[in-house]
């Protein structure tokens, strides 16, 4: 399992430490926010945290206002969110929920409880990093499939097919690079008939005659 | 015989905190509320002589948030009911509440003292 990078946003102190301690205890590399817009700036970055832990009352940007964003970016792997919060009535829960969190731990943070919460956060995100690595290849797959689909090219004589780069390319060397496929060359009984056996004939007519004239 | 300022599991807890080989966390996060606090209390006080009540819930909030890291209970208490009136808007009940933040927070500090050297 990599190490995943947790941000702490909080504007007061002594919880970001004690939280960020419990964290780096539990294995998870920290960054940290004094304030919402130091939390976004981080989370806007290109390789933002995998995991946040937002304060919900925070100078500037607010917990809630801060998830907003990210939801509204829409990313495949999206950041998963944890509001810290002391308010524990349930509005204000659902409020948080609403907005976009995946998650609340209330303050001051109980430490097996962070953890265990963090750590759900981690396999989330874990199977969302897979998820969205297989649908990228699956959609490089399809657009291959895509470009099978379409009218090919073919040289009705030699069969060549005329790729993208207008380069006359052998129908194995089209497949193979378009699909994976590869081909094993054989022949069919209509051509073994057609081509072939005319071919061994030839050549064991060729064998006897060299045969007789050795043995003269 | 009063009840200790700071509740000794929260603060085993903290000294737990520190990895092999790295600065003591108990220590640092008790400098950093000493550091810290002082002046939150500081803007609570204004903003109550003011009759601001939107600061005064700022203020005691983050204090609460404080208080609960360190296993300040008492202290969380007082906070916790700032935090309440000035989200009502009502400060007229804070009139005991902000010197009772004040003798507290000197309790709280004392042992902290003690526990850092």
């Amino acid at each position: 399992m990599a190490i995943l990078r947790v941000l702490v946003a909080d504007d007061e102190p002594v919880s970001r430490t004690v939280v960020g301690a419990m964290l780096k205890k539990a294995g998870y590399e920290i960054s940290f926010a004094s304030d919402g817009q130091q939390a976004w700036q981080q989370l806007a970055a290109p390789q933002p945290p995998a995991i946040a832990l937002l304060d919900w009352e925070m100078p500037g940007l607010a917990g809630p206002e801060v998830v907003e964003r990210i939801r509204a970016r829409g990313e495949q792997a999206p950041t998963y969110v944890i509001l810290l919060t002391s308010r524990d009535s349930s509005a204000d829960i659902v409020a948080g929920l609403k907005a976009g969190a995946n998650d609340y731990v209330t303050k001051p943070a109980n430490e097996d409880e962070l953890i265990a919460r963090v750590n759900v956060g981690a396999r989330v995100v874990e199977l969302q990093t897979a998820l969205a690595e297989r649908v990228r290849s699956l959609e490089e797959a399809l657009a291959n499939v895509k470009a099978l689909q379409t009218l090919l090219p073919m040289c009705a004589y030699c069969k060549s097919i005329r790729n993208d780069q207008n380069y006359w390319e052998k129908v194995e060397t089209y497949f193979h690079d378009h699909s994976g496929v590869s081909f094993s060359h054989s022949y069919c009984p209509t051509c073994y008939e057609r081509f072939v056996k005319p071919q061994l004939d030839a050549l064991e007519e060729i064998t006897e005659a060299q045969r007789r004239q050795k043995g003269r | 015989m009063m009840a200790p300022a700071l509740d000794t599991a929260v603060i085993e807890s903290l000294r737990q905190l520190t990895p092999p080989g790295e600065p003591d966390v108990l220590k640092e996060v008790l400098q950093l509320f000493l550091d810290d606090v002082p002046g939150r209390i500081e803007r609570l006080r204004t903003a109550w002589q003011g009759g601001n009540a939107v600061e005064v819930q700022r203020a005691a909030h983050s204090l609460k948030g404080s208080a609960g890291n360190i296993g300040a209970h008492a202290l969380h208490a007082i906070c916790h009911q700032l935090d309440e009136l000035g989200r009502s808007g009502d400060l007229a009940e804070a009139e005991d509440l902000v010197p009772a933040l004040a003798a507290e927070y000197a309790r709280v500090e004392a042992e902290i003292l003690l526990l850092i050297g």
